[in-house]
C-alpha cells in the first residue's frame, strides 16, 4: 500500500469546488490519460487510464465511485477500482478529499499489483506522485 | 592507419551513421536504450596531402531517424513501439530541423587519426563539435562524437511525470568503408 498527500489552490469557493470533485464527468478527464467509458450512476463511473511510459503504454481499466461524502464537512472519497488491460496487474485506490476555501487536500492510499509494481515501490510511488501533482495542477483550472 | 588523400563522397550505401541514446530517472527500468540509425545523409571528406588542409562536410534528413534496436526494457520493443518514437523524435524532438556540420579546423593525430573540429547545425543552433576519424586496413572508417541535447536547445525526452527520461548527452557514430 503506497500512501501519498497533496494539495490545491484553485482560489474557487469551497461549494464550486465541492461540485466539481464530485462531478466524475469534470474529474476524470483531470487525470492525464484518464477518461469516462460509461457514466453508470451520478456517484460511479466505468473510465480508464492509459499511461504512457515512453513509446509503450499501460492501459488500466476499471470503476470509480464516489463512496463517502460528508456534506458539512466538504470530505468525499473515491474508490477506483482497476485492471490491467491485457495484463494481470490491478491497480486499486482510495481518494479522500478534503476541501477548504480556495482548494483542499487529497489523500491517497493505492495498491498496485503486476508489471508496474514489479518496477518497485519507490519507481511506483515516484511516478503516482507525479500523476497527483498533474492531477492538482489540471484542479487549479477545473 | 592514414585515410588516403582524396575526395570522398559518403551516403547511406558506404557507411552506417548511428545515433544511440541511453535512459535515466527513477523509472528507467521502463524505458529503452535506443539504436537509431540515421537513412538519410551525405557527407563530403577531402583529405589533402597536408592533413591540415582536410575538410568535412556532412548533411542529414533530420526525418530519416529509423530505431533499429532497443535494448534494456522491461518488454522487447515492437515495430508499432519503434515507429511512435520515430514519430516522437519528428514531432517533439528534432522537428525536421536541418541538421549540417562543416568541419573548421583538421589536425593529424596519432597513427593516422583526424582530430576533426568543426561546427553542428541542429535545432536551430549551432554549437563546435570535435571527435576523431579513424581510417582503418581496407578503407574502414569511423568516428563518434557525443553531444549534450540541451547544448542545442533541445529538451531531452521525458515520459511517466518525469520519471522516465532520455540522457542528455548522445552518442553519433560513423562507421563504413571509403568509397574506392
Amino acid at each position: 500500500m503506497v500512501e501519498l498527500d497533496h494539495s490545491f489552490q484553485n482560489g474557487k469557493p469551497t461549494d464550486y469546488n465541492w461540485d466539481a470533485i464530485r462531478d466524475l464527468d469534470r474529474l476524470i478527464p483531470c487525470v492525464q490519460g484518464g477518461r469516462v467509458v460509461e457514466r453508470t450512476s451520478p456517484t460511479e463511473a466505468k473510465a480508464e487510464i492509459k499511461v504512457k511510459m515512453g513509446a509503450m503504454s499501460m492501459t488500466f481499466a476499471g470503476t470509480v465511485e464516489l463512496v463517502e461524502q460528508d456534506d458539512a464537512a466538504h470530505h468525499a472519497t473515491l474508490k477506483v477500482k482497476s485492471r490491467e488491460v491485457g495484463g494481470q496487474g490491478h491497480a486499486n485506490a482510495d481518494v479522500a478529499f478534503a476541501l477548504s476555501d480556495g482548494g483542499g487536500t487529497i489523500h491517497t492510499a493505492a495498491q498496485i499489483t503486476g508489471k508496474a509494481a514489479s518496477m518497485g515501490e519507490g519507481v511506483v510511488v515516484s511516478v503516482l506522485d507525479g500523476l497527483i501533482k498533474d492531477f492538482t495542477r489540471r484542479l487549479e483550472s477545473i | 592507419m592514414a585515410i588516403p588523400p582524396g575526395h570522398y563522397t559518403l551516403g547511406p550505401g558506404e557507411a552506417t551513421l548511428t545515433v544511440r541514446t541511453g535512459k535515466a530517472g527513477a523509472a528507467s527500468k521502463a524505458g529503452h536504450n535506443l539504436r537509431i540509425e540515421v537513412t538519410s545523409w551525405r557527407a563530403t571528406l577531402d583529405v589533402a596531402e597536408d592533413p591540415s588542409a582536410t575538410a568535412m562536410a556532412l548533411t542529414a534528413d533530420a526525418r530519416s531517424l529509423r530505431v533499429r534496436e532497443g535494448t534494456g526494457g522491461m518488454q522487447a520493443l515492437g515495430d508499432d513501439d519503434m515507429k511512435s518514437i520515430e514519430q516522437t523524435i519528428d514531432d517533439e524532438v528534432l522537428e525536421g530541423s536541418s541538421i549540417a556540420f562543416r568541419s573548421r579546423r583538421v589536425e593529424p593525430g596519432a597513427d593516422g587519426t583526424l582530430n576533426v573540429e568543426g561546427d553542428l547545425d541542429l535545432a536551430g543552433t549551432t554549437r563546435p563539435v570535435a571527435f576523431a576519424l579513424t581510417g582503418g586496413d581496407d578503407g574502414r572508417l569511423s568516428g563518434s562524437a557525443r553531444l549534450k541535447q540541451t547544448d542545442w536547445g533541445i529538451k531531452p525526452y521525458s515520459a511517466l511525470f518525469g520519471t522516465l527520461k532520455v540522457v542528455d548527452e548522445v552518442d553519433v557514430e560513423i562507421d563504413g568503408t571509403l568509397p574506392r
